[in-house]
């Protein structure tokens, strides 16, 4: 299990379910109406037409009231027939399971999933039973005995009663599970030794997305693969360029935490797992393996990373990702010029990457709408549309078509996005900033450690001190210092001021000794004349911008800290860092010749926890929605048939629901390999692999086929009609993990899938039982 | 037409197993029209269709063929429930509930108001005599107890039409009386009684008029008095007389050429009617019997 919340789609989720409830009131109506005329003729269409009326009828005249009254008699007989005495077993079940369970040893957070999953385990596996007993055991009970004789003959509608039942069984366990529940809390509080209840959390994950920047800087979806059989995480090798970049949307204060102090702080938590290709007792086994998180704005990375995904276009990608626009357009008039001369140099993959990754630079920037950059997006988009072309073209050609291929006009487009980066390079390089925050380097601890000083927890101020390197510098000392200037906090009689130096400390929180070396280096500027004094403010001589002219000086080292800590800045987390409720997050391994692995749900932003009790009584939410929609289940199947057979139907929907409808839906799609149902059978019987095929003529071929369709048929009617159990015991799985459940994306899910089963069982039941003959034999 | 309270043509029943196939036809083709006002008593031996009737103008049961209306709605239609009272054959009621709750259950699912409810009970538990058991659980009851209850259930809307399955079987002998002297007020509040009963001595007393079924079918239909009136014989009821009497009586008989006199108690007519119409049947099967070869029969 993964605590990967896949959205939940509901638009998608409402229309398959209109249209299946469609379908099913089509058959529904379809069904008897050809049944009924088939018997009788027209007299069988009035008669059609006659029930139909009555039924609508009934669903347009339920009455609240006498609904009411078959809920408490419901509730009354399960009171009376000692339906709680399930509390009894309960209870006993919990005084001696704590016999099995206390093992005080064990990690504090296995003790508190250990006990949290044996709790709602049993909760749902008791009350399960009970409940598809009773639900299904009711009515044909009530109809055996004919006390419901004695109800339809008053004026109770047989859909009320069908309500009656489900909303009277449904409160019992309502408040079956709510004791339960609050035994269960008491149990849980009590039970877990004392120095694992730390652990009883509900941790509140902001997930992110994932994807990778492999050792020669490419993003990639994936990273590498080392083999493991599931391959669900991806790795990096440590100390190389690669990556894993998460990127986190909404991002604002409310992800913050307070610490002891009151400080407010950003947690990451992690469970990335370490390879190692080393053996034996080197030192960096004992001491773990290291990670580093930057956290950066990375607009560049952004709007040009995918121009790295081919070989031929890396030069210009690396250009444009270090800021070096006319470097990148000169990169970029070299390709053009291999595309003109010899266009066949370059593989289909490179004029793939090629168009593909303009496209993408072009949506970013066109997107952005920096001012001063204008129609530079579309210009990449332009080009990438003429690159399409070839693509296309080539593959044609590929299929042996024969075609011009359009690579002039792509050259053409090519120089005229060559032109607009040289063009915008002083616009470009002004507004896409990057910024990187690195955070000292930790221990990753895995699951199995037990070394103190690793940490999953990543607590990081709100308010970022670290060192600038170079382009952060410039742009921090541009933007602060033409900020006062612009305010006229720099010049005093045309001079710098006498106080700078410790104004500048108190503003821009620098050391006193960069403050100097700032002021220092500012006086000197203003005397050799690369710096004017221009309306008591002060100005860049040539008419550059601050960033331009600070960058120049960091480049040029005259501007290097003397203080032994660097130029060390401060920075706000939220405001400067997550701009736009957008916080990317890189991650690297330190270590050489180990590997970190990590698949998207394995880094999360932490907010505040929510009490652990919040997270436990939603999970019995979901648990009481299970148990709800068995009850809906099985009182409709009860509808038709005697209770051991009712009982047979429900049990066997709950067991499919909860462990096949996922492979159902996957295999539908195609996910799950293999061949088809018959097809298998066949080739097991064989001794040959599906690569093989099956060893058969090719009549016999065509029908097996044809009978895996017809059986994928049955499964996909079957996938419609079984209700998606999982669903229910995510909320579950989330408690037992420490985790809060996600509302939208785990709980209303379940909220809709009973709601879902619930409206047509109940009008689907309510015919069942006012078409059917009330006897007893 | 105007004051029929049940009209059934042609009302037929095939019972049929899982698989479709034909059982029994436990009503064959019946007619009959109940009258606003009247107490109508369904007779006939066991299994000849009279419950089988009753389900089916309760909706219970849906007909093979025919037509029926009751209280002028098809059968099938839940709100003439609204209007009516029904006495299963046997109680079928919750056996959890006690006496009070059981009143109380019925009473909502005709959404009447608590007041109402509460009102209603009373009445109708001191009406069958029950003011002692009312909180106990019905699975306490004794079967009398029980068909007590059931009659309470039964008319616990005031229902202008009441259909009891055998409502005497199971009583006392005053119970027995009670409910005669029930469907006799029932009658006189206007209300409309359809019953069935082997107690063929309680039809006589309550019953207007009576059908008596055989297998299925209709062998009999219409008043009483008339049915048991037999035209080639006199009856004469006196006082118990002393033998020396009844020596005189036959004397001033023989004058006048009555010679076959008997001398006996009073019997229920109607049992003797019972035997021989289903006895007949058994020998003519699908044939019904006109009021005059019942009373022309004479005691054969
Ligand atoms: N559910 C059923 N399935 C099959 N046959 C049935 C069913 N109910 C009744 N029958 C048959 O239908 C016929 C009529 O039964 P019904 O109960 O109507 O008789 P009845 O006149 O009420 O008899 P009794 O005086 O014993 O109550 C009988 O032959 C009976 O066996
Ligand atoms: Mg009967």
């Amino acid at each position: 299990m993964d605590f990967d919340v896949r959205p939940y789609n509901f638009t998608s989720a409402t229309t398959s379910w209109l249209t299946l409830l469609g379908i099913l009131a089509v058959v529904c109506l379809a069904l008897p109406l050809v049944v009924l005329a088939g018997r009788g003729g027209v007299s069988g269409l009035v008669e059609f037409r006659r029930g139909l009326w009555s039924y609508l009828e009934d669903v347009f005249s339920l009455s609240f009231r006498r609904i009411l009254a078959l809920t408490s008699l419901t509730l009354k007989e399960a009171v009376r027939r000692k339906a709680l005495l399930v509390f009894v077993l309960f209870a006993v079940l919990l005084m001696f399971a704590g016999w099995f369970m206390t093992d005080s040893n064990e990690r504090a957070e296995l003790q508190v999933s250990v006990h949290v999953t044996f709790l709602l385990t049993a909760i749902s596996w008791l009350l399960l039973p009970a409940l598809i007993f009773l639900s299904c055991w009711a009515l044909p009970e009530d109809i055996r005995i004919r006390s419901l004789h004695t109800v339809v003959t008053k004026p109770a509608r047989r859909m009320e009663i069908v309500i009656g039942r489900m909303a009277g069984l449904g409160v019992v366990v309502a408040i079956l599970l709510g004791v339960m529940g609050l035994i269960g809390q008491f149990w849980l509080s009590r039970r877990i030794p004392e120095n694992a209840r730390s652990a009883l959390q509900c941790r509140v994950p902001l997930f992110g997305e994932l994807y990778f920047i492999s050792s020669e800087g490419q993003p990639q979806e994936t990273g590498l693969s080392v083999g493991d059989i599931w391959a669900y995480r991806s790795h990096i090798p440590g100390n190389s360029r690669a990556r894993g970049v998460y990127v986190f949307r909404n991002v604002d204060e409310s992800a913050l935490t307070r610490n002891e102090k009151g400080e407010e702080e950003l947690l990451l938590e992690c469970r990335f797992e370490a390879f190692r290709t080393v053996k034996g007792s080197e030192s960096s086994i004992v001491k773990g393996i290291s990670a580093q998180y930057t956290l950066s704005v990375n607009p560049r990375e952004e709007a040009f990373g995918m121009l790295a995904q081919s070989e031929a276009t890396r030069p210009v990608a690396d250009a444009l990702r270090e800021g070096q626009y006319n470097t990148a357009a000169a990169e970029l008039k070299k390709l053009t010029e291999r595309i003109r001369t010899a266009p066949g140099e370059l593989r289909p993959a490179d004029y793939f990457g090629l168009h593909f990754g303009m496209f993408v630079s072009g949506t970013v920037l066109d997107n952005r709408k920096d001012p001063g950059l204008g129609d530079l997006g579309k210009l990449f988009i332009d080009a990438a549309l003429t690159g399409e072309g070839v693509t296309a073209a080539l593959q044609r050609q590929e299929g042996g078509e024969r075609v011009e291929i359009p690579y002039e006009a792509f050259a053409a487009k090519l120089d005229v996005v060559a032109a607009g980066l040289a063009d915008r390079a002083a616009v470009l390089m002004e507004t896409l900033a990057r910024m990187e925050v690195p955070l000292p380097s930790f221990n990753v601890s895995e699951y199995h450690d037990l070394d103190e000083t690793s940490t999953n927890l990543t607590r990081v101020p709100r308010r970022l001190r670290f060192v600038a390197d170079y382009e952060t510098l410039g742009r921090f000392l541009a933007a602060e210092i033409g900020k006062k200037n612009e305010s006229g906090g720099v010049l005093a009689d045309g001079v710098l001021k006498a106080s700078l130096t410790e104004e500048l400390v108190r503003d821009l929180k620098i050391s006193q000794l960069n403050s100097e070396r700032l002021v220092a280096v500012l006086g000197e500027q203003l005397t050799g004349g690369a710096l004017a004094v221009d309306a008591g403010r002060l100005k860049v001589a040539d008419g550059r911008s601050w960033y331009a002219f600070f960058d120049d000086l960091i480049r040029r080292e005259q501007l290097v800290s003397e203080d032994t800590d660097g130029w060390m800045i401060e920075k706000d987390l939220i405001k400067d860092l997550a701009a736009q409720g957008y916080l990317r997050v890189e991650v690297a391994c330190i270590n050489d010749q180990m590997y970190l692995g990590m698949a998207r749900p394995d880094l999360f932003v932490r907010k505040a926890d929510q009490p652990f009790w919040v997270g436990y009584w939603k999970a019995m939410l979901s648990i009481l929605l299970m148990l709800l929609l068995i009850i809906v289940l099985g009182v409709t199947v009860s509808c038709v048939v005697k209770g051991p057979v009712a009982l047979l139907f429900t049990l066997t929907f709950f067991l499919v629901g909860q462990f096949f409808h996922d492979f159902m839906i996957r295999k539908l799609a195609g996910v799950e390999k293999g061949a088809g149902t018959v097809e298998s059978a066949i080739l097991i019987a064989q001794h040959r692999n599906p690569e093989v095929g099956m060893d058969v003529s090719e009549t016999a071929m065509n029908v097996v086929r044809a009978a895996d369709q017809g059986l994928d048929g049955v499964l996909r009617v079957f996938s419609m009609i079984v209700p998606d159990f999982a669903v229910f015991s995510r909320a579950s799985m989330y408690v037992e993990n420490r985790f809060d459940v996600p509302f939208r994306d785990v709980l209303l899910p379940s909220v809709v899938v009973f709601l879902g089963f619930l409206i047509p069982c109940i009008l689907i039941a309510g015919a069942l039982l006012k078409f059917r003959e009330l006897e007893a034999k | 037409m105007s004051n029929a309270v049940i009209e059934i043509r042609n009302l037929s029943k095939i019972y049929r197993d899982f698989w479709g196939r034909k059982k029994v036809q436990a009503v064959k083709s019946l007619s009959m029209d109940v009258m606003k006002g009247e107490v109508f008593g369904l007779l006939g031996p066991n299994g000849s269709g009279k419950t089988t009737t009753m389900k089916m103008l309760l909706g219970l049961l849906f007909p093979t063929s025919g037509e029926m209306t009751i209280l002028g709605k098809p059968a099938a239609d839940v709100t003439k429930n609204e209007r009516i009272g029904y006495l299963p054959e046997e109680s079928y009621l919750y056996r959890f509930l006690n006496a009070d709750e059981t009143l109380d259950f019925y009473g909502r699912l005709f959404n009447m108001s608590a007041a109402d409810r509460a009102r209603r009970a009373d009445e109708l538990i001191e009406m069958v005599g029950l003011g002692k058991a009312r909180r106990r659980q019905l699975k306490e009851y004794s079967k009398g107890m029980t068909r007590r209850i059931g009659l309470a259930q039964a008319l616990i809307n005031d229902p202008d039409l009441v259909l009891l399955d055998e409502p005497t079987s199971g009583l006392d002998p005053i119970g027995t009386r009670e409910m005669k002297d029930l469907i006799i007020q029932l009658k006189a509040q206007g209300k409309t009684v359809v019953m069935c009963s082997h107690q063929l001595a309680d039809v006589q007393d309550v019953c207007d008029r009576i059908a008596v079924l055989f297998q299925g079918e209709l062998k009999v239909l219409g008043r009483v008095d008339e049915l048991l009136e037999l035209r080639n014989e006199m009856q004469m009821r006196t006082p118990a007389l002393s033998e020396a009497a009844m020596a005189d009586v036959r004397k001033v008989l023989e004058k006048h050429n009555v010679t076959n006199v008997e001398f006996s108690r009073p019997r229920a007519d109607l049992e003797q009617l019972f035997l021989r119409t289903v006895r007949e049947s058994g020998e003519r099967p699908g044939r019904r019997f006109s009021t005059e070869e019942v009373a022309a029969g004479g005691r054969g």
